[in-house]
């Protein structure tokens, strides 16, 4: 019998070592202002206007405003929506 | 997502088709592995409207849920651990090293071709190879941000069939990828578009080590084995430590060969113009290598042109496939701009500098003659009036026809090519389109043994 040992090749990464936790949520909507951060790519708009749609009809105090990011999204348009948004959706269409 | 929810607020990411790996490879890699995601079954891209408003509204309950439930404890960090070893037991020990690739091409550790054992004698012989200590962390490996050890690097090393004197190149390489802007690098390296990196090395570095810079440089042989190998050593790091497997953080449509190994040097001597580590910064006489991103490849046959301005011509008429950058939504955003790499052989650089044509002028002279129709360019991107920058927007008043009549650049300046003399003689270039990601360089003199 022929034993072959070996090194592991895998590395450790940085967002594991170093990793967060998601924030607290909300208990409710009611009252909030939920911001659609778009990527730009085709249709993701088309999937954050429906939820719009929807969100203002289950929770009409709900209040929603809508940003163009990009791939990625630029720094301001970040700090923009976390500023003016108590949550945020996200949609990258591919 | 993430970054939203690294600046305090709480978010959710509605998840499109096979990219729900991708979301929990990103998640972890990007320091949040709770990230909150809800899937929808199909991409959206290319759906209709009214299916794509139909999935979006079957997901909608449960993207509540995300944006309202009680999160969990806060994740308890990994430690940091030594480097394990595997055993793998055999009849003899060609049975033992089929078990061994076995199991690790099953783990997707490898590229699918027989990988080499890295024992410890082989490792510490690979290490011999650079003056930096083991444990040295050269850098956060993108795109899965893995702690890139000289230790890990030499494994990876071993496995793809590198020697110690290669490790100087091979650190290089990663120190480069990892220096590209941190957004441009994520669309290089996890897109579903068939990117793959170019290794270019400049200086004394590439005669010492045999990297051919001649005839059939990229592919298969014996003339080719330095660059097959260095080339390979850096895929094999960009997957186990920079977690760039496909399906997860690599999330390739198609795929393309290039991912294995392309790794070339410039074609020095017989280029009447600066090499490009000189166009980069760096002295002649530093040994550099270069990434760089690609997207495909033209092999373009010259079959009579005998003047500068005739082959430059064939290159510039050749260099109109691919991707344009016209009027997408990221266009205005820093360093959108497509590029363009064009492997020039001596049989075209040398005529060219000898009819006085600097490397910048032979750049210009192609910019002006690789024109397409703006109809054709903006075509596979149809215009949306909410994402078209302000001084483009003058185009959705057009007809198609009157779109298409519209002759433009390709590219944005003439500073997007990327000229490198490689090859044998024969008036023969290779174009490969690239992406708005700019080269990065890396003096490798830094990292030889001493």
């Amino acid at each position: 019998m022929e034993i072959l040992e070996v090194l592991d090749p895998v590395a450790q990464q940085r967002g594991v070592l170093d990793a967060r936790a998601v924030n607290k949520r909300p208990s409710t909507l009611e009252g909030k202002k939920v911001g659609l951060l778009w990527s730009g790519t085709a249709n993701g708009d088309v999937a954050l206007r429906s939820i719009e749609g929807m969100l203002k009809q289950h929770t009409p105090s709900v209040e929603t405003n809508f940003y163009l990011g990009g791939l990625p999204a630029p720094t301001a348009v970040l700090e923009k929506a976390t500023d003016e948004s108590d949550v945020v959706i996200g949609a990258t269409a591919d | 997502m993430v970054e939203i929810e690294k600046k305090g607020t709480p978010a959710v990411l509605l998840v499109s088709g096979r990219f729900e790996h991708d979301a929990i490879a990103s998640a972890r890699a990007f320091g949040m592995p709770g990230v909150r995601y809800v899937v929808v079954p199909w991409l959206y891209r290319n759906l209709d409207r009214e299916r794509a408003v139909q999935q979006t509204e079957a997901a909608f309950e449960t993207l509540v849920g995300e944006l309202t439930a009680e999160v969990e404890a806060p994740v308890a960090n990994a430690k940091l651990q030594p480097t394990q070893v595997e055993r793998f037991e055999g009849s003899n020990y060609a049975d033992a090293f089929q078990v061994m690739n076995r199991e690790f091409l099953n783990r997707d550790w490898g590229d699918g071709f027989p990988l080499l054992p890295a024992t410890q004698d082989a490792v510490e012989k690979m290490l011999k190879g650079t003056c930096l200590p083991p444990d040295h962390v050269v850098c956060d490996l993108p795109p899965g941000y893995g702690l890139a050890t000289v230790e890990k690097i030499a494994i990876n090393s071993v496995m793809a069939g590198a020697s110690p004197e290669h490790m100087p190149l091979i650190i290089g390489a990663l120190k480069a990828v990892s220096q590209m802007d941190p957004d441009r690098v994520k669309g290089f390296l996890m897109s579903t578009s068939s990117h793959a990196s170019m290794l270019l090395v400049n200086g004394p570095i590439a005669k010492e080590l045999d990297i051919n810079s001649k005839g059939a440089c990229m592919g298969p042989g014996r003339q080719n084995r330095a660059n097959l190998v260095v080339g390979r050593a850096y895929t094999l790091c960009l997957k186990n430590i920079g977690y760039w497997y496909p399906g997860e953080m690599d999330m390739d449509t198609i795929g393309s060969v290039r991912k294995f190994s392309v790794c070339i040097a410039e074609n020095e001597d017989a280029s009447p113009w600066e090499p490009f580590h000189v166009e980069q910064g760096y002295k002649a006489g530093d040994s550099v290598v270069t990434v760089m991103a690609t997207k495909g490849e033209v092999d373009v046959a010259d079959q009579g042109n005998n003047t500068a301005e005739g082959l430059l011509k064939t290159i510039a008429y050749n260099s109109i496939f691919s991707q344009w950058d016209l009027v997408r939504p990221g266009r205005t955003a820093k360093g959108s701009a497509m590029e363009t790499i064009v492997l020039v052989p001596p049989d075209i650089a040398r005529p060219a500098g000898e009819a006085g044509f600097t490397k910048k002028g032979a750049k210009e002279f192609i910019h002006m003659h690789a024109q397409f129709s703006l109809g054709k360019m903006v075509h596979y991107y149809p215009l949306q009036p909410e994402t078209i920058p302000a001084h483009w927007r003058w185009l959705l008043k057009l007809s198609e026809k009157e779109l298409h009549d519209i002759w433009m650049p390709v590219r944005e300046s003439a500073d997007r090519y990327r000229l490198i003399c490689v090859g044998a003689d024969r008036a023969k270039p290779i174009i490969i389109p690239s992406m708005p990601v700019r080269p990065e360089s890396v003096n490798v003199d830094q990292y030889r043994a001493r």
